[in-house]
């Protein structure tokens, strides 16, 4: 009895011995002895935080001769800390506490910065103050491009990079299922497909449910393209060719989800042929899972005519403690010292020290012969790059919230029936009317819910619910019946 | 046991949760039940309720779940019952390593369980690049074991993660059996199937609910195995995905409550049919069972089906360690290469050392809190004769019900500065006693079974005659009591205090600052490295499933000797 306590004892002070003897010490995990701290929430991954952090606490030091310590706050993704941010500030309003005790948030979409300005958590930035060339006309960070806002008029937020949701597939999968590498989002519609692709979950992120919005609009802008067409009528056929391809997608789709690295994570390991995914992850997957022959197991590409390029911004929020440094880490973010770490090489003198972090800074003066040469994306060109997309607001920004909800309605609460109905029709052959019936999207038609339905997106939320369920009822309704057509298509031609 | 004395406790206890596990929770769940009228003011209403009973993808949700408890819970049993019984009744070939092996299962990191799933079950896993290997599968048709046969395969990894919840209770059950019950059946000409059913299985019968109810409620409201199946369609996934959605509706917080209200009444009625052993207590035995010792292959086949149970549920585990040591690994049986810069890199992150210390510390702390708490809440239970004892019984259970996110956001809005729980926050802004109360209540279910399951097979003549002979209460207590059922708590605790150190959503959402980071919250950051961030996590997770393993082993040797729960 006593050998085995002394073994067990004794391994148990190896195993903890361990991690204290591999011990990294670094700059900024020191909070007692630093001169100053800035408490940043933030859904950045932590490459990201250790880049910025160490570099903006080696700025700090030089300009102020004071060290810095940086109290990341990461309670997950941006969902999360929308939370964490009611939450807080609810009690700081019944409390009568003007701020929550953090100064930054840095990283997210740009929907999710809209919507704490508006309850009125940012603050003014001083960085358009103190370097007002680089937000004039011909300024290094433009207003708006690609249709997407980069600040707004009231300067409460800045975009410190750009992020475009894009395509990520397979290369391996693909061969398998004999399917040709896809370049629109309407590849993905593919029936070839089925239960091979990820997407991600637009209602718990504003810049997912963006990137549903583009995948509609793109199909409207490329019927208002098309001449001798009435507009009304483009645009309504255009929203309904949007809903479709939505449907068919979903309807190949294994998932929906919030997680940014799974869908990459499962294509790079072929559980999934192809997804829907954020540049920046995929572009570190494709780098991480290079072969010795340079082929990738995962490809990110940006879909033809079908993304933008969003601005991912920084705000300072009410109340915050040290209100100087937070305004001083925004005004680094935007420095070409802090842009270039954004796709530079490790190792390289501009470049992230440990990690590339794959992102597209946001200034136009970062994208010079010396930086590409020594970044990631030695071909980047996002401002003059000929495929982009451009976003305009007054097609669909009215129905932003209930197109996410009709994904939720139509594609993730009824996905089991919607799977269900395409694997018959896929089975049958595509019988045209069996297709009909799948794809009818009448009772949610440009007409009724292009400008936002109002109840769905009202404030009622019983009313809401109730109209929820009643079309989701309605959608479930069509796929067991178009199931049913495709099923009696089915055996029709077996047994003739 | 003195009526005043438990009225006393009930009433302390019974502040307690209502402070620190309903006011929380409850502050989150009451927008359920808030509608709003055309001024703006609110007003009680239980339309979101009926919502959610009118929609029928949550009446499907909740059938779904409800299906998948039920389901689990037998295969749980399937697997942990025989498993009990033989180490009870057997000295096999291994059986002291066998014995500690079957219960690794528990002991799953979180974030990387399911990646070491898929590594394994994947469409280009393991088991099928075996299978493609041994010219079983076409490599151009592999089968998607995740995606078909989803329902048997939830209930499958659930009761392969949680049999360890029910084999302990169970073993705890059968070591405080006299052995004289079943002599006598035996001498009597009773056959052995009839004595399991007549004599055995009866006298177990309150560890097999101790064990079961919490394998039903753990099953009934499991989330992460229903998003390894990507099955969308079951209450506890409806209530992630609507929390965690941007619209501010209040089915999930409905759909919640529908939950508790579900999972409390289950676990009463079935308290009613099988909670108490039909024979009653039965005096202490006087010496122990002693197992029998076999040899040839009745031993071997005993070590064989415990060697295949421990396969079989540490797959996910394998997944983990196996992705921990990878440089590449992808369509292959095993990794192509082999490294250990992860564990370099993992173990060498200045969060790692401090988060092994905050998790001792907050999840040591949380167990003995639990320990003290659980044992007056399981005291009232068997051994007064209060009519609210029942409801005291039920309402311990819940915390194992709530989601996680709703605890926490619950604790997280009354800590801050000027409410109620504010106090619990240390002046550097620590969250230590925050996490140690939250800790404590989740965890405390555990406990709360294991106890009540030994209190009930212990007779209470013993303190009785311990009182008669002068002995203080305390005392009584300390030397009768809880030796008795030394080895119902020592399983109680190694189960709150195993899970305390890898619970998720308190610990992501209350631990702010990294230096009050625990592990899965340093897992969770090492998650989201770019580049190797799943191999890192992995890597701290495997550093976590020894340093468990190895603690459960110590455990289990003060437990064996104090209680005869592992014979070690």
């Amino acid at each position: 009895m006593r050998t085995r306590t002394s073994i067990i004892f004794g391994l148990l002070v190896i195993i903890i011995a361990l991690p204290i003897a591999l011990r990294r010490q670094t700059a900024t995990t020191t909070a007692n002895k630093a001169d100053d701290t800035l408490v940043i929430l933030s859904p950045h991954n932590e490459s990201i935080r250790q880049e910025f952090g160490e570099a903006f606490a080696a700025h700090w030091k030089k300009n102020s001769g004071r060290s810095l310590y940086i109290d990341w706050r990461t309670p997950g993704g941006t969902s999360e800390i929308r939370m964490v941010l009611d939450a807080s500030f609810k009690a700081a309003d019944e409390t009568r506490r003007n701020g929550i005790g953090v100064d930054l948030f840095f990283g997210g979409g740009e929907p999710d910065f809209a919507s704490q300005a508006k309850k009125g958590r940012l603050l003014p930035l001083s960085v358009f103050g103190s370097h007002p060339e680089w937000f004039a006309n011909d300024g290094v960070i433009p207003e708006t491009f690609t249709g997407e806002r980069y600040y707004p008029t009231d300067h409460v937020w800045v975009g410190t990079c750009m992020s475009q949701f894009g395509i990520c597939y397979s290369p391996d999968v693909l061969k398998r299922l004999q399917i040709p590498r896809p370049k629109t989002w309407n590849d993905l519609g593919d029936p070839r497909y089925a239960g091979a692709i990820a997407l991600a979950d637009p209602t718990k992120s504003g810049s997912v449910a963006r990137a549903f919005e583009l995948l509609v609009q793109s199909e409207m802008q490329q019927n208002l393209m098309k001449s001798n067409t009435d507009r009304a009528e483009a645009m309504g056929a255009g929203w309904e060719a949007g809903l479709q391809l939505i449907q068919r997608m979903a309807a190949n789709a294994r998932y929906f989800t919030d997680s940014a690295s799974k869908i990459p994570q499962d294509i790079g390991q072929g559980n999934a042929a192809a997804g829907m995914c954020i540049d920046f992850y995929g572009r570190s997957f494709a780098d991480e899972l290079k072969s010795t022959s340079g082929e990738s197991r995962v490809v990110w590409i940006a879909p033809v005519g079908g993304t933008t390029l969003s601005g991912d911004p920084i705000a300072v929020l009410k109340g915050a403690p040290h209100e100087a440094i937070a305004q001083a880490f925004v005004e680094f973010c935007l420095s070409i010292e802090a842009q270039t770490l954004w796709f530079g090489k490790p190792g390289t003198p501009k470049g992230p020290k440990a990690r590339a972090l794959h992102r597209t800074p946001i200034r136009r003066d970062t994208y010079t012969a010396e930086n590409l040469a020594n970044s990631t994306m030695p071909l980047a060109d996002p401002y003059h790059d000929p495929a982009n997309f451009t976003y305009q607001r007054e097609l669909t920004g009215a129905s932003f919230n209930t197109l996410r909800q009709l994904v939720k309605i139509m594609c993730i609460d009824s996905h089991d029936e919607l799977k269900s109905a395409w694997d018959a029709i896929r089975k049958a052959g595509m019988p045209p009317d069996a297709l009909a019936v799948f794809t009818d999207v009448s009772r949610v038609s440009y007409n009724k819910a292009g400008k936002g339905d109002p109840v769905l997106d009202g404030p009622d939320a019983l009313k809401a619910a109730d109209r929820a369920t009643e079309l989701g009822e309605w959608f479930r309704a069509n796929y067991r019946k178009a199931e049913a057509i495709a099923r009696a298509k089915s055996q029709s031609a077996t047994h003739p | 046991m003195k009526r005043g004395t438990a009225i006393t406790i009930s009433l302390i206890v019974g502040i307690l949760f209502a402070v620190f596990f309903i006011y929380p929770a409850g502050m989150i769940v009451k927008q359920a039940f808030e509608g709003v009228r055309a001024d703006g003011s609110r007003t009680f209403t239980l339309d979101f309720v009926a919502t959610v009973f009118r929609n029928p993808i949550y009446q499907e949700g909740l059938w779904n779940a409800f299906l998948v408890g039920i389901g689990s819970t037998l295969a749980t049993l399937a697997i942990a019952f025989p498993l009990a019984l033989i180490g009870h009744r057997y000295d096999f070939f291994a059986k002291p390593a066998l014995g500690v092996l079957v219960l690794a299962p528990m002991i799953l990191p979180p974030f990387v369980g399911a990646v070491g799933v898929k590594q394994m079950l994947g469409v280009n896993g393991a088991f099928n690049s075996l299978l493609i290997d041994l010219g079983m599968m076409s490599s151009m048709h592999p089968y998607d074991w995740l995606a078909n046969g989803r329902f048997t395969g939830m209930v499958l990894m659930n009761a392969l993660h949680l049999y360890p919840i029910l084999y302990m209770n169970i073993a705890a059950a059968l070591a405080n059996l006299d052995p004289a019950m079943e002599q006598a059946a035996e001498n009597l000409g009773c056959p052995p199937w009839k004595r399991f059913f007549r004599i055995t299985l009866p006298l177990a019968m309150p560890g097999v609910f101790a064990g079961a109810s919490i394998v039903f409620i753990w099953a009934f409201t499991e989330l992460g195995v229903p998003l390894v199946f990507d099955f969308a369609r079951i209450a506890p996934v409806q209530i992630f995905d609507g929390l965690k959605g941007l619209d501010k509706n209040p089915i999930p917080y409905a759909l919640t409550a529908i939950l508790l209200v579900v999972a409390a009444g289950v676990f009463a009625l079935s308290k009613l049919v099988m909670g108490r052993s039909p024979l009653g207590t039965a005096p202490r035995p006087k010496g122990r069972s002693s197992a029998l010792r076999i040899g040839g292959w009745k031993s071997a086949g005993c070590s064989l089906f415990f060697l295949t149970v421990f396969l079989i549920a540490a797959i996910p585990h394998l997944g983990v360690l196996l992705l921990s040591v990878t440089g590449r690994w992808y369509g292959t049986v095993l990794p192509d290469e082999l490294t250990l810069r992860h564990y370099h890199e993992a173990l060498g992150n200045s969060l790692v050392v401090p988060s092994i210390q905050n998790s001792l510390m907050y999840a040591g702390c949380a167990t003995l809190l639990a320990l003290v708490i659980g044992l007056c809440v399981a005291w009232v239970v068997v051994r007064s004769d209060l009519k609210s004892r029942g409801l005291l019984d039920s309402v311990v259970m819940l915390p194992l019900a709530v989601p996680g996110l709703v605890m926490a956001f619950g604790y997280l809005a009354l800590s801050q500065e000027g409410k109620a729980f504010h106090f619990l926050v240390g002046a550097d802004g620590s969250p230590f006693l925050l996490i140690v109360v939250a800790y404590a209540f989740r965890r405390m279910p555990y406990i709360v079974r294991s106890a009540v399951a030994g209190l009930q097979q212990s007779n209470p003549t013993l303190e009785e005659a311990a009182k008669s002979l002068g002995a203080t209460s305390f005392r009584t207590l300390r030397r009768v009591s809880i030796p008795l059922i030394g080895a119902n708590l020592a399983a109680g605790s190694i189960l709150a205090f195993a899970f305390a150190m890898l619970e998720v959503s308190d610990s992501l959402i209350l631990a702010q600052q990294a230096q009050h980071y625990p592990i899965t919250k340093a897992i969770y950051t090492l998650l989201s490295t770019l580049g190797n961030g799943t191999e890192l996590a992995a890597a701290l997770g495997v550093w976590a499933m020894v340093f468990l393993s190895v603690a459960i082993m110590g455990a289990a040797i003060l437990g064996g000797k104090r209680g005869g729960l592992f014979k070690v």
